[in-house]
């Protein structure tokens, strides 16, 4: 199908931005249309959009926003970009390009928050708030993504989750231009006091904002955000060389790297907590050891899964690892957290690798961790990779999901059908001092594999089975067909997203694919006996008007 | 809606007659609360489970009743239940139970009648810690104070405007029961819990967050019929100090540095009036105490977990010194009429009967809102100003500085003492009370809890956000059935 856009709209946008910041050139448009991850149809592209503008204010926002909504047009922001998410999912889209809004507004020390654009991008904003002395949550895609998307749009799960939180937790005041085009502020800001507060007055309009996962494109723009930054005890500056995997920093006498190992999940899950309760924890990762060879070395990996003992050695004797960062006010209070971390993980049958003992692993990892650099190197194996997203909620919880969905995996890379990474692969990461937890599980392949593409299908049901049976809202359910299928599971959510989106966007203007849209599952390839596993859970599972099964 | 047309004999059927009343005596509390009054209560519904709260909802949407949530036992200080135009009281004080405690996960499942002594007894059986506001009332709700984000003492463990409240369940003003974060995953709460989730994220489900819209709408939207409160682990050692200063200045550049790290667990900052309140047992001993105290005092806690706990506290204390040193004031371990024992006790409890702000003078009016650390010193001398303005001496004027956020904002508290036998007195502090809020919102203060008047004063700084919450209010209570009159939403959402 051609799509274009009117003159007339075009012209609209062009006084909206300016006639340099907006384009209708196929040329263009296609570079849009590719996102190097994930795409809801499993394929490599997304709809191109039929026009794409570069505002640079808020209030060009609004008026691209309003010439779109004149015009029957859809509009979908996109700021830093990483996957299908910030692309159009349906045709007659412009596409809101906000790389011209790349300030940060301001770093407010003393109160520890910066306010920014959606263009800034976690390395831009760590570096600014190292230098007094504080730092920022990193998601896990790595540090050339927007802390604004992940904090108002998107997930935002990071390995520094233990000290940093969770994106969604860490939103002060916050800047929308809603779907309608108009400004709205949230929180203190709304009321012209200032930014630091998001909530209030009385009901906190946050909840409309985000829940779980943030509307992914289909509730308006946001355009700046106060973001919480957190204590920094390292340099202004970290004295580095090199990049990602031949990086090398000078490590501060009051920073640590361990890895711990333990005999299983068990005991991994009860050290965890006790690290937690003993409130030590900078950066902390549960990560698969073969993951390590596959993201830093892919020739070797794929060497390396041929052989019997060494294979097994990795994935399954040195399976149960977390990496702990442990960052101290001292060198002293450093060796006082060392020392308590030694006592748990020994009461747990578990042993450390002190990176210390191992300078240039330390010396490449630190900043790696910190920075959240090394997990987007999974594309490297396979050239594409996707994950099955759980509920973040208990330890326990997350251990039982990853267990779970590495036993599905299994399947798969038998198969051939996505690349065996010899281990379960999770991507775990507690937050707030252990109070809660996320599993993510990865699994590597290659989208021009055509048996990767003729899988798919099956293996998004293995995972929504799975999430059902562990009853967990699965995070992948982003994703129209999972949408209608776990909604009425989980207290009918969307129901209740559609009336927020028809108060907040009563011409459905935003791009509502991710948001609110429901699709039938394609069950053409799905094997009968599961078709009839997921209808039993449907049916015990569904919410009535009179709430949920009992 | 007068007594006449209140549906009795519907809210009978679906309750119980026994839990139904209408006795004057028991509907007097309802008629005032601090700055609140002539409220209108006609009868008072006592559900004691979800699916009678579910129904009386419905019942009041066919009648146009005006549904009025209480959970707390009196007095009542706030107005939030205190009906503004005739209400019926749906008390669920009742539903008392603590159902399920978690010690692996830290977590308590309560129901809305659920006071802060039982829970702290329930916790501390099993080595947990109840995060607590300062001294609330002895009848409070655990779970309804949280809804009204009351501040903990313990900064550090705030990550977020609605901890500590994790996961809900509420019936909205349709009608409809919804479950929030994990509680609303799929399966029942017993098939959750044996598939290992502990509802510790208030998140969701999907992308709205109805706990966070729920919270601080003073009953507006939605009744909550039970709640997950995060825990934390008891210290195995655990120590008090007071830092005494005549700059309060002072004292809030100690918070800076030393919440930054997170460093010490309570923490707070409280004039001699609000401290002497706090530890005096008498009004003649409050007197006296304050008398005695310095100017401002910030008192912290320090603690020891499981693991090298003595090892913990003794970098705690080293560390803080050094930021004392730095910040040129000098911790204590005891104020005068109050050790440390004494002030770790009441940073542990409810407020003994009768509530301690009523010790003074019988009765108080607060004044309380949000500010960042570095604007408190303004806006207490915008306080002070009024304070003398009005007459009203500012030596009997009580100023509790609670950092929340991990530091980022504090909740800023004033408190007005006053005879209510007095009438000129009264009429002062009302007077008093109205103005100085009226120039501290023109000075920055931000009345994220707009009680009472201050909806007005702070809902006209931000007409954008009484629009949107216009929208949320049709969503959730499309006929205006829930605490109507109360907060932004006027009557044209009906």
């Amino acid at each position: 199908m051609i799509r274009v856009i009117s003159d007339e709209a075009y012209k609209e946008l062009e006084a909206a931005v300016g006639p340099d910041n907006v384009s209708r050139l196929p040329v263009v448009l296609d570079s849009y249309a590719f996102q190097p991850f994930e795409n809801h149809e499993s394929m490599p592209w997304c709809p191109s959009p039929v026009a794409v503008a570069l505002p640079s204010t808020t209030e060009e926002v609004s008026e691209v926003i309003k010439a779109c909504n004149r015009h029957g047009l859809k509009h979908k922001a996109f700021s830093t970009g990483w996957g299908m998410w910030c692309g159009p999912t349906t045709d007659n889209v412009v596409q809101i390009d906000l790389r011209r809004m790349n300030q940060i507004v301001e770093i407010d020390e003393k109160n520890q928050f910066a306010i920014v654009e959606p263009y800034v991008c976690g390395a831009q904003l760590q570096a600014e708030a190292m230098k007094v002395g504080l730092n920022t949550h990193i998601i896990g895609a790595g540090p050339n993504t927007s802390p604004l998307a992940s904090a108002t749009s998107m997930y935002g799960v990071g390995h520094d989750g233990i000290y940093m939180s969770y994106s969604a937790r860490n939103v002060l005041g916050l800047e929308w231009v809603q779907p309608t085009g108009e400004v709205l502020r949230l929180g203190s800001p709304g009321s012209d006091k200032g930014w630091f507060s998001g909530d209030g007055p009385g009901p906190s309009l946050r909840g409309t904002m985000r829940g779980y996962t943030g509307a992914l494109g289909g509730m308006g723009v946001f355009t700046k955000v106060a973001l919480k930054l957190f204590n920094w005890p390292g340099p202004p500056q970290v004295k580095s060389s090199g990049t990602v995997v031949d990086l090398t920093s000078e490590i501060p006498e009051n920073i640590g790297l361990y890895m711990c190992f333990f005999p299983n999940a068990d005991k991994l899950a009860d050290a965890y907590y006790d690290i937690g309760e003993a409130e030590i924890g900078y950066n902390s990762l549960k990560v698969a050891t073969p993951a390590f060879m596959m993201v830093l070395a892919p020739h070797l990996f794929k060497k390396l899964k041929d052989t019997k003992n060494l294979s097994r050695m990795l994935g399954k004797t040195m399976g149960h690892l977390f990496l702990m960062l442990l960052a101290g006010t001292s060198k002293e209070d450093l060796a006082h957290q060392e020392r308590v971390l030694e006592a748990i993980v020994d009461e747990h049958d578990g042993f450390i690798l002190d990176q210390k003992n191992i300078p240039p692993l330390k010396s490449n990892f630190m900043m790696n961790f910190i920075r959240a650099t090394l997990p987007a190197l999974v594309f490297r194996i396979g050239g594409s990779f996707s994950t099955a997203l759980g509920r973040n909620d208990s330890l326990d919880s997350q251990v039982t999901w990853g267990e779970a969905i590495a036993d599905i995996k299994r399947g798969y890379a038998s198969k051939g059908q996505i690349i065996d990474d010899m281990g379960d692969n999770p991507y775990f990461v507690p937050y707030e001092s252990n109070m809660f937890a996320h599993c993510e599980v990865v699994y590597p392949y290659d989208h021009r594999n055509p048996r990767y593409l003729e899988g798919s299908n099956n293996i998004t049901m293995d995972f929504i089975i799975g999430a059902v049976e562990l009853c967990m809202e699965a995070g992948f359910g982003t994703l129209p067909p999972a949408r209608k299928i776990l909604s009425p599971l989980t207290s009918n959510y969307n129901y209740w997203q559609k009336k927020f989106s028809e108060a907040f966007d009563p011409d459905q203007g935003s791009d509502k694919g991710l948001y609110t849209d429901e699709t039938e599952f394609d069950f053409s390839e799905i094997a009968p006996e599961r078709v009839a596993k997921l209808e039993r859970l449907v049916k015990e599972r569904t919410w009535t008007e009179l709430g949920p099964p009992e | 809606m007068s007594h006449k047309t209140v549906d009795l004999d519907g809210f009978k059927q679906v309750v119980g007659p026994d839990n139904v009343s209408t006795q004057e005596s028991e509907l007097e509390s309802f008629r005032s609360a601090g700055m609140a009054s002539r409220g209108s209560p006609v009868a008072i519904v006592k559900p004691t489970e979800m699916s009678e709260l579910r129904d009386i909802i419905i019942l009041a949407r066919q009648t146009g009743a005006n549904l009025v949530f209480s959970s707390s036992a009196p007095p009542r200080f706030r107005g939030d239940s205190i009906p503004s135009e005739d209400g019926v009281i749906v008390d669920l004080s009742g539903m008392d139970e603590i159902t399920r405690l978690d010690r692996r996960n830290k977590v308590a499942y309560i129901e809305p009648g659920v006071t802060f002594s039982h829970l702290i007894e329930a916790a501390d059986k099993v080595g947990l810690k109840v995060l607590m506001p300062l001294l609330p009332r002895a009848g409070k709700s655990v779970l309804a104070c949280f809804l009204e984000r009351e501040p903990i003492t313990i900064p550090k463990y705030h990550w977020d405007m609605t901890d500590p409240l994790l996961c809900t369940e509420m019936v909205f003003g349709t009608g409809d029961l919804f479950r929030t974060g994990t509680a609303g995953s799929p399966g029942t709460i017993e098939q959750q819990i044996d598939a290992g989730l502990a509802h510790k994220n208030p998140l969701g489900p999907g992308t709205t967050d109805f706990l966070r819209i729920v919270q601080g709408s003073q009953g507006t939207l939605a009744g909550v019929t039970w709640a997950t409160i995060k825990l934390e682990v008891k210290p195995s050692v655990h120590k008090i100090y007071f830092v005494p200063d005549i700059k309060l200045e002072r004292l809030i550049e100690f918070t800076y540095r030393a919440l930054r790290p997170r460093l010490g667990d309570e923490w707070l900052i409280l004039n001699s009036r609000a401290l002497a309140t706090l530890i005096g047992e008498t009004s003649a001993a409050v007197e006296e105490l304050a008398g005695r105290q310095a100017p401002w005092t910030l008192v912290y806690g320090v603690s020891g977990y499981r693991y090298l706990p003595e090892e913990r506290m003794a970098l705690q204390e080293k560390d803080l010194g050094k930021i004392a040193q730095a910040a040129g004031v000098v911790p204590v371990s005891e104020v005068p009429g109050c050790p440390a024992k004494k002030m770790e006790r009441i940073l542990a409890s409810p407020s003994p009967e009768p509530y301690y702000k009523t010790v003074p003078k019988g009765a108080f009016t607060d004044i309380f809102f949000l500010a960042t650390l570095d604007e408190v010193s303004t806006l207490i001398a915008v306080m002070e100003k009024a304070c003398e303005h009005h007459g009203y001496p500012t030596s009997e004027l009580g100023a509790y500085i609670q950092p929340i956020q991990q530091g980022r904002t504090a909740h800023v508290e004033f408190a007005l003492s006053y005879d209510p036998a007095d009438e000129a007195e009264s009429k002062k502090v009302a007077e008093l009370a109205d103005s100085a809020s009226r120039a501290l919102d023109a000075a920055g203060a931000f009345f994220s809890r707009p009680y009472g008047a201050w909806s007005d004063i702070a809902y006209r700084n931000c007409p954008d956000t009484v629009e949107a919450l216009k929208k949320v209010k049709r969503v959730m209570d499309p006929d205006n059935v829930l605490n109507r009159g109360k907060l932004c939403y006027g009557e044209e959402v009906v």
